[in-house]
């Protein structure tokens, strides 16, 4: 063989190798299914194509589940996963899935909101691909989604997002953003149709009030707090009144901007009678300047640069050596989540939902997350799904 | 955790000086830079050894839509070009306004100026239009040097001027901040500003020949170009970009690369000598590698900063610095950070940094349309010097970089004064952003 | 898929194919072969659908 032919072949051999090395990463990433045990009170689980019908047969389609009680009152929408890469926000609908029991009106949870992007790594960013959470018999795996869906899913992006029906120009980016293109279209893009199947959801199965969960950076503005718009803010308020008054936690409300289009504590209350709240407890771990993006930063939220720059007054949240752990935060979501539903049913008594099991944020921090997460080996397998 | 970051960065300083003190290219450096603080931070666990190709290849996935538009926008003016295109509109442009400077110049600017604010991309307003405008000032009597430095500079004003800026997109989807009233915040400053550029590096004429010696020297153009034949292909683009934009809820997604695309197929279909399609974007992808090679790698040593914590602690010590030392440092940390990470710059430094800027009472929308003044400017440094070694290509500037890039310094200095001037009383140019609206 | 993404994979594919031919007829610079290889990291992992 030549020498060319030989520089050319270990070359070749050499990238080969790290491609398919990485690929299979990559791949098995993708397509690792994660293990949703239901509990007691699940009672119906559909698709989201079956309120959106473009998304079936597509990684964009998604699990629904409804809990719903013996006696009528009120519906609540439960959304996580709105951002893949905001782990809280499944943990605790998880929580809510697999201990809440209804007693009056309707639960219905969405726990992998944008499917497809946690199914999608984030370049650039240098995330870990899986995290896990501790429990009594072992530990819960999990992939770490990002932002945007896949543009395996979801191909190619427009020059400008062009926001439906408001036409306010957005990133190109915004277009694979689940929470830019509420209030979605039938036959728009794919992630248009996830929000369209979720607004379909709130209009056919009249949904009161619709809880986004999320989390933000602790050096963002709107980082721990509740996020409403004018009709909702009543509620919003109340609630944060009592968290803090009750529960010793903070989580102020902020007001939904109405020239911000696309986001859904906007368009979910413009576009259809449900009350809109987006819950943000905060993410260090989405912080710019961190140290190395670790799944030990992911859980606990500790930051030595963080730890600095709140001593200089430029987080906007109180943040010490003890970081900002994950029962810390799937705990507030649950409690705000608890408490917003409350406060739902003491205005509106004709609507209430009465829900119970589902433990309060000084029980998560005292036993964390994964205590409240069922073995799905040990469970009836009917009532496992593996997505 | 600073010192063992602090050991990685040096790693990475490292090896890329060895690297080019070896005489490797800058893309080699880069690549060997990023795997050395792979490496090193594979020590300590950041990133662990086994996730090491799993981040380089992630990283290479940064900006593979960026690759696509290069490449297929380049293919779609090499086929304008070797149609005849491109000479048949220099020699028009001449013809018509040699004697008209003012004129010819202030078009000229107009024409790089509209492909990069239609898409957000200096680069495309390069590929697009460089090549043919780069002739035109070059007979205007505009030595090559300055021509390269006109183009980098009003390319850049091109891709920060609205609708579409990437870096204020970027920064306001990172801070929640509508991207909105940006239109006379950007538009102003980039019309003074490119009228400012042309007319101070080009208003002098290094050579004066009569009109007839200059259409003589013109390379020929062939037989049955004409004016529909070169318009065609360019309103195939444009007209595809502003249906999506006119008819976002009727019209189908299409994208840059495809809008491209679908421009070649329409310049090879009406050009009036045959063009061997594959061969010709054989050679367009061989000139464009250490183009494209560039931005794989700048994806890749982003993605390793990242894992490694390197990113993070460039971020902490901008925001770390005193205010008014911040103020004054945006001239060097704006650009640089471009210079390096490209987009990534934005993220990294410039979301936090709005952020603390809004939390002191300055006004968002109008610090990151200065902001966005900056950021261009950094695409003229190494090491991946994306516009500027493209602004040096297509006007086929042969000297030293470096005598390229200092020719820029005296717009390069008014945009930067004016940039950080919008930064500091972005609070008093509110009324710029409500006009807007 | 929709049309215009399996238009999307074809022009990766082309795209790819340019530089595969431009590796096999690289003669000397080992450099150019090293950066021909490292673009085309992306494009085949895309087509294969893996990211």
């Amino acid at each position: 063989m030549s020498r060319e032919w030989t520089i050319k072949f270990v070359l070749l051999a050499a990238v080969a190798a790290i491609i398919v090395m990485a690929g299979f990463q990559l791949y098995n990433h993708r397509h690792y299914r994660t293990s949703i045990v239901t509990g007691p009170g699940v009672t119906k689980v559909v698709k989201l194509s079956d309120y959106s019908e473009g998304l079936k047969g597509t990684m964009a389609d998604t699990n629904v589940f409804f809990l719903e009680g013996k006696e009528e009152g009120g519906t609540v929408l439960i959304l996580a996963n709105t951002h893949a890469n905001e782990p809280a926000a499944l943990l605790s609908a998880l929580i809510l899935l697999e201990n809440a029991v209804v007693d009056k009106g309707t639960l219905i949870i969405i726990p992998q909101f944008n499917n497809s992007a946690g199914r999608n790594t984030r370049p650039g960013d240098g995330y870990p691909l899986y995290f896990e959470i501790p429990t009594d018999w072992g530990s819960k795996k999990f992939r770490m989604g990002n932002r945007d869906a896949s543009p395996l899913d979801q191909w190619p992006d427009p020059d400008v997002y062009v926001h439906y029906p408001e036409k306010q120009l957005l990133s190109f980016l915004d277009v694979r953003n689940t929470n830019r293109t509420w209030p979605g279209r039938k036959n728009g893009p794919l992630m248009e149709r996830v929000t369209y199947g979720a607004m379909q959801i709130m209009r056919e199965e009249k949904v009161d009030i619709a809880v986004d969960i999320h989390g933000a950076e602790t050096m963002f503005p709107v980082t721990n707090c509740i996020v409403a718009p004018d009709k909702s803010m009543r509620i919003a308020i109340m609630t944060s009144l009592t968290v803090k008054s009750r529960e010793r936690f903070d989580n102020h409300v902020e007001s939904s901007p109405s020239g911000f289009r696309g986001l859904s504590h906007r368009e979910i209350g413009d576009y259809s009678d449900t009350m809109p709240f987006l819950l943000e407890a905060p993410l260090p771990f989405l912080d710019q300047p961190t140290g190395p993006k670790t799944v030990d930063l992911l859980l606990d939220g500790k930051d030595p640069f963080l730890l600095s720059l709140s001593k200089k007054r430029k987080l906007f949240v109180p943040y010490d050596e003890t970081g900002w752990p994950m029962e810390k935060r799937v705990g507030q979501h649950c409690s705000v989540t608890l408490e917003l539903i409350r406060q739902f049913s003491r205005k509106y008594p004709e609507r209430t939902i009465t829900i119970r099991n589902v433990p309060r944020y000084a029980e998560v921090v005292k036993n964390g997350v994964g205590y409240y997460y069922h073995d799905p080996a040990k469970t009836d397998k009917k009532n496992v799904y593996i997505n | 955790m600073y010192l063992q970051i602090g050991i990685i960065l040096a790693v990475m300083v490292l090896v890329y000086a060895l690297a080019k003190w070896r005489k490797l290219s800058i893309e080699i450096s880069m690549l060997s830079a990023a795997v050395a603080g792979g490496i090193a931070g594979a020590f300590p666990g950041t990133p662990p050894v086994s996730q090491l190709a799993r981040h380089l290849v992630e990283g290479a996935f940064t900006y593979l839509d960026v690759i696509l538009v290069f490449s297929t926008a380049t293919i779609f003016m090499a086929i304008v070009s070797e149609s005849g295109g491109v000479n048949y509109v220099v020699r028009g442009t001449i013809k018509y306004f040699y004697n008209v400077r003012i004129i010819a110049l202030m078009l000229l600017m107009i024409i790089i100026l509209i492909p990069g604010a239609l898409t957000g991309a200096g680069s495309v307003s390069l590929l697009v239009v460089g090549a043919p405008v780069a002739l035109a000032l070059g007979y205007l009597g505009i030595k090559k040097r300055r021509v390269a430095a006109i183009l980098f500079i009003v390319a850049g004003l091109s891709a920060a001027a609205p609708p579409v800026n990437i870096w204020a997109m970027i920064l306001s989807a990172g801070t929640a901040i509508p991207y909105v009233g940006f239109e006379l915040p950007l538009g102003i400053p980039v019309l003074v500003l490119g009228t400012f550029t042309i007319l101070s590096l080009g208003w002098r004429r290094e050579r004066k020949m009569p009109l007839d010696t200059v259409l003589k020297e013109m390379p020929e153009v062939p037989a049955g170009m004409s004016w529909w034949r070169v318009l065609l292909p360019f309103l195939a683009f444009f007209g595809l970009v502003i249906a999506c934009r006119l008819l976002p809820f009727s019209f189908p997604i299409l994208g840059l690369p495809l809008e491209f695309v679908v421009a070649a197929l329409v310049a090879w279909l009406v050009s009036p000598i045959r063009i061997k399609i594959l061969s010709l974007s054989r050679d367009t992808m061989k000139r464009l590698l250490p183009l494209l090679a560039t931005i794989v790698v700048v994806g890749m040593l982003q993605q390793i900063m990242t894992a490694t914590g390197v990113r993070g602690m460039l971020s902490f010590a901008v925001i770390s610095t005193p205010l008014i030392l911040l103020f004054i440092s945006l001239a060097v940390i704006i650009p640089v950070s471009e210079g390096v990470l490209t987009y990534g710059g934005a993220a990294i430094i410039g979301i936090p940094l709005i952020w603390y800027l809004d939390s002191i009472g300055l006004h968002a929308t109008v610090a990151i349309a200065g902001l966005s003044l900056l950021w261009p400017l950094g695409d003229g440094l190494p090491p991946t010097a994306l516009i500027g070694r493209l602004s040096v290509m297509v006007s086929e500037y042969k000297d030293s970089y470096w005598t390229f890039l200092r020719s820029t310094w005296l717009p390069w200095l008014v945009i930067t004064i004016v940039g950080i001037l919008m930064v500091v009383f972005s609070a008093r140019l509110e009324f710029l952003v409500r006009w807007s609206i | 898929m929709p049309l215009i993404m399996i238009i999307y994979y074809a022009i990766c594919v082309y795209i790819g194919a340019m530089l595969i031919w431009n590796f096999l007829r690289e003669k000397k610079s080992v450099n150019d072969m090293l950066l021909y290889l490292l673009i085309l990291i992306p494009l085949v992992l895309r087509i294969l659908r893996v990211k």
